[in-house]
């Protein structure tokens, strides 16, 4: 499903350079469960904003579905953002000025979905994480694992096929955090979405079925 | 989607209510005053143009003066002028205006009116001021009849029909009302509620005397080149031979009716004309006002980018694209000014009355024609939308997801440079307005206390006294006779504005036919002691001279006159000589009596010039009383009584001579006092700005500002720290602002004959109250941050 080609990433620094990524090779299936592990700094986040689309390889090449992406302009980009990808933050990026209904309703009004068609939608995400009665509450209103499920329910609400988690339990105490994992992994199982997590924790890590051990921008065995 | 985007500028807007409060109120006051200075200038740029056949309509001008001395341009013409031009090919109708102030009683009953005047027989055609009862072509058609306007016909004769009725005028003429004008609306000059018949007048025709408006409606604009030569021709056959040579000149100039207003430079006693500096002036404050609250619009929302950037990127995340964020942030800044707009209505026609009274004029919204200034309203909407909005938009539009969301760690606000240079746009402006605001108050000042020669001070006038001289002097003798009265005179008009154009002739030592141009005016005998004003040489007026000039017949009276030092220099005097010299004045045979101190009898706006005074009796209109003592309304009440006793049908119409004088700087002390207004209202707005940038400075701060503290800075420091950068700006603003203050007011200044002088205090003051407002505004904010728990602050992070 994804496959990365000779990925590299470098900022200029000065005269010179800081190399971020080098040669990147990963290929992804569908249906995987992938954590990807490494010390600060050495490149598993700015690896998964790659993932994302949200930032451009300096070199290599990246296919989505057997599609190049890393050379889409933005504006197709933006479609595969809409149908295929999810982001989970590891501060869980809610909208301070919506409601809990309306943050997750938004990434379907850049679908542009009908109102009929958002409202089951929303009404059916809201339901499967039993978050019907707080649907009216502002986000500043929950506790950070609560918004951390409405960070996955925005996530998961337009049906992608992949879920990018930048350290999804980062903020959080462990039992809520276990919370999270579990959910992730019956996302992942039930729903086969493909899901790759950036994490810290060994404990995380073994929700998934993969791990990818990152080191100074070289992916390790 | 739009609903979503709406919400989110709706929840935006309650939980931001600084900021918003700051805006809204911003454009709010901008737009208010947009809207009441458009109605403004609207009156102003409709003034005169509004006639049928407006651009076939001129008045005549009359250029006069002798050679290397500057041209005396006025508005008032002999009557015989238009005698002569009449049956010029290039001329439709002719139309003389004389206008008067009279007494008119009907029915037991008298008043006072001002808005009287004499015309021609064709005015009604001339001028489309409509008629709701008489045919235009015949309703000044013969002597003696009278054209009302609609409320006058109400006043005087309340629902009976007026036509017909007879008006007593001075209680000497009988006028006859043959028509019923509509009232005459604000934006003419010809301000009239009276239309008399000039035949009524039976005026003796000849050159010797310019007290009349000649008004022309010419057969075809183009043919003006051809008439001007006709003019100037006529103009040269009245002056003699030796004048010729000498290079004086006399020239007839028609200038475009509705140009008047904004453009004549003809002195012009009949209405107060608009400047069209002033003009520009309100111009560039309403659009300025707009301008500066659009751009603290612009700069407190990118000032607040670092804030909105992170839903910027989580928008993106989510699959939005720049477009949608692009409309999304235009439709906040249009609610914005929806909001702004609809209080800025509301908050327009609250200030009106106000603002009426400021500007003294009498402006509605949604009068006639009223729809334009919606339409411009509208104008003003989406320009506004998309000047505030479209900065923002793009700005903030165009994050990358990436920069925002990594992390906590929020983008950095970029353009920070715009941000300054745009603060200092607008302190440069305010800084602008005040010193020209305090440029205007020092002249009205230095007008006020300039030292005219005469003394106004408690004179009070009385208009409309009738009777000979018998009466007059018994009356003097009562007045005298009541306590607080010290002085009583008479004479035909104001002496702080002499009107009267004159010319002086046989005068010893010079050859028979030199003639000069003079103002004159006639008085009583205790004018001179009345008015305070001191004589150089000669003596004041005695009873035997007095009697010099009551004699019945013309050609024995032995008129004694006085002239101005301006008036004696000019003939090459010394005072002491001219004492005794023989001369003419208009006909007038008699010696001159004495030379009088230089008075100012006109505007500042003018040098001192000649002008001669001389008792005649025959033409007083208005008494003077020097009162003095405390009790002012005592005084005045037993004038009062008195004058009910001597003149029983006259109604009391008294006023303080210094009214006469404020008059004169009518239109400058309004233009001081709006400008001093708005430049309050500039200044206020810029704040509002420097306040919300201010207020997001220190937030995004805070945590500096904690770990600053944790390391022992003191208040004082943090303050000043955070002051500096906006003083610093402010410093800036004045740098650009004096020199273009100073040009302007240089200028202004220089249409003053007399001025107070642009001293460095000026500059200072306005330099100083800028930096204590901005400084005031800023440490507010400082200070509230500065004095924070630092543990507060770093435990927020």
């Amino acid at each position: 499903m994804i496959q990365l080609q000779k990925i590299s990433k470098h900022y200029p620094v000065g005269f010179g350079k800081n190399e971020i990524l080098k040669d990147v090779d990963l290929t992804i299936e569908e249906g995987e469960f992938v954590s990807i592990m490494g010390p600060s700094g050495s490149g598993k986040s700015t690896l998964l904003h790659i993932l994302g689309l949200l930032e451009e390889p300096s070199a290599g090449q990246y296919l989505f579905q057997g599609e190049r992406v890393d050379k889409m302009n933005e504006k197709k980009r933006t479609q595969l953002h809409r149908g295929a990808i999810g982001f989970v933050f590891q501060a869980y990026h809610l909208i301070d000025e919506l409601t809990v209904y309306e943050n997750i309703e938004t990434p379907l009004l850049y679908k542009s979905l009908s109102g009929s068609e958002r409202k089951s939608k929303v009404a059916d995400v809201l339901d499967r994480f039993n978050m019907v009665a707080k649907k009216d509450l502002f986000p500043n209103q929950l506790s950070g694992g609560q918004q951390q499920l409405v960070g996955i329910a925005r996530a998961i609400v337009a049906e992608p096929r992949v879920i990018l988690a930048d350290e999804p339990t980062g903020n959080l105490h462990s039992d809520q955090a276990k919370v999270i994992m579990e959910l992730f992994k019956q996302l992942n199982e039930q729903d086969k979405i493909t899901i790759i997590q950036v994490t810290h924790s060994d404990l995380n890590a073994t929700y998934g079925n993969r791990i990818i051990q990152i080191r100074d921008g070289h992916i390790q065995g | 989607m739009w609903k979503n985007y709406f919400k989110i500028a709706v929840k935006n807007l309650l939980k931001r209510k600084l900021y918003a409060g700051i805006n809204v109120f911003g454009l709010a006051t901008a737009i208010a005053c947009f809207v009441l200075l458009s109605l403004y200038l609207e009156n102003e740029w409709t003034y005169d143009r509004w006639y049928k056949n407006v651009s076939e309509l001129y008045r005549v001008r009359m250029d006069y003066g002798e050679k290397g001395e500057k041209l005396v341009q006025t508005a008032m013409t002999p009557n015989i002028l238009a005698t002569t031009i009449k049956d010029l090919p290039e001329i439709q109708k002719v139309v003389r205006v004389y206008h008067r102030d009279v007494n008119i009683q009907y029915d037991n009953k008298s008043w006072n009116e001002g808005r009287f005047i004499y015309a021609d027989a064709p005015f009604f055609q001339l001028f489309s001021f409509p008629l709701q009862t008489g045919n235009a072509a015949t309703v000044l058609g013969g002597p003696n009849m009278v054209v009302i306007s609609a409320s006058m016909a109400k006043k005087y004769f309340r629902d009976t029909d007026p036509i017909g009725k007879t008006l007593l005028i001075n209680g000497t003429r009988s006028l006859q009302v043959t028509g019923v004008a509509a009232d005459v609306p604000a934006n003419t000059h010809l301000k009239f509620d009276f239309v008399a018949s000039y035949s009524t007048l039976q005026l003796k025709e000849y050159w010797g005397s310019a007290n009349y408006y000649t008004y022309v409606q010419v057969q075809h604009p183009a043919q003006l080149s051809s008439l001007q030569a006709s003019l100037t021709a006529i103009g040269r056959q009245q002056l003699s031979d030796e004048e010729r040579n000498n290079g004086t000149v006399l020239n007839f100039i028609p200038e475009q009716v509705s140009d008047i207003h904004l453009h004549s430079v003809a002195a012009d006693s009949a209405e107060e004309r608009g400047d069209i500096r002033y003009n520009y002036i309100f111009a560039l404050i309403g659009g300025m006002l707009l301008v500066i609250a659009c751009v603290n619009f612009m700069n407190l929302a990118t000032a607040r980018s670092t804030e909105r950037s992170r839903e910027v990127g989580v928008r993106k995340a989510l699959g939005a694209q720049r477009g949608q964020l692009f409309w999304q942030f235009m439709m906040e800044s249009a609610l914005l000014t929806g909001i702004a707009m609809g209080i800025g209505l509301l908050l327009a026609r609250v200030l009106l009355p106000a603002f009426n009274q400021l500007a003294d004029v009498q402006l509605q919204i949604g009068g006639a024609g009223g729809y334009r200034i919606y339409l411009i309203l509208v104008g003003v909407f989406f320009l506004v939308s998309f000047v505030t909005g479209i900065y923002p938009a793009l700005f903030l539009s165009g994050f990358r997801p990436v920069q925002v969301l990594k992390g906590s760690q929020a983008a950095t606000p970029k353009g920070s440079r715009i941000r300054q240079s745009l603060v200092v746009f607008q302190f440069a402006a305010s800084i602008f307005f005040i010193i020209c605001t305090l440029i205007v108050q020092r002249q009205m000042q230095y007008i006020q206390h300039k030292k005219l020669g005469l003394d106004r001070s408690e004179v009070l006038v009385m208009n409309g006294f009738k009777g000979n001289v018998q009466q007059l002097e018994s009356f003097k003798g009562r007045l005298l006779q009541l306590s607080g009265v010290t002085h009583v005179t008479a004479a035909s008009e104001s002496p702080v504005l002499v009107q009267g154009g004159y010319s002086m002739d046989h005068i010893e030592g010079r050859q028979q036919n030199y003639t000069m141009n003079i103002n004159a005016l006639p008085i009583e005998k205790d004018y001179l002691k009345t008015l305070g004003i001191s004589l150089l040489s000669g003596e004041d007026l005695t009873h035997a001279d007095i009697a010099d000039i009551l004699k019945e017949k013309s050609e024995e009276r032995a008129y004694h006159f006085f002239l101005n030092e301006t008036a004696v220099k000019k003939l090459g005097w010394t005072p002491e000589v001219a004492v005794g010299k023989r001369m003419m004045l208009n006909g007038r045979a008699g010696t001159i009596k004495g030379v009088m101190k230089d008075f100012h009898f006109a505007s500042m706006k003018s040098k001192i010039e000649p002008i001669v005074v001389f008792p005649e009796y025959d033409w007083f209109q208005q008494i003077y009383v020097k009162t003095g003592g405390s009790n002012k309304q005592q005084v005045i009440a037993a004038i009062g009584a008195l004058w009910k006793e001597v003149q029983p049908v006259v109604p009391f119409d008294y006023h303080f001579l210094d009214d006469d004088f404020n008059q004169m700087y009518k239109s400058e002390y309004r233009v001081g006092a709006v400008l001093g207004t708005f430049a309050t209202l500039v200044m206020v707005v810029s704040c509002l700005g420097l306040l919300g940038l201010a207020a997001l400075t220190t937030q995004q701060r805070t945590r500096e500002i904690g770990i600053r503290k944790v390391l022992g800075a003191s208040v004082t420091n943090v303050v000043t720290m955070l002051s500096k950068d906006f003083i610093k700006l402010v410093l800036m603003a004045l740098v650009v602002a004096i020199p273009v203050a100073w040009f302007v007011g240089r200028n202004w200044l220089d249409a003053f004959a007399y001025h107070a002088s642009l001293s460095v205090w000026l500059f200072l003051l306005a330099g100083t109250l800028a930096i204590l407002v901005a400084l005031l505004t800023v440490s507010l904010q400082s200070l509230k941050t500065a004095t924070m728990n630092p543990v507060k602050s770093l435990r927020s992070e």
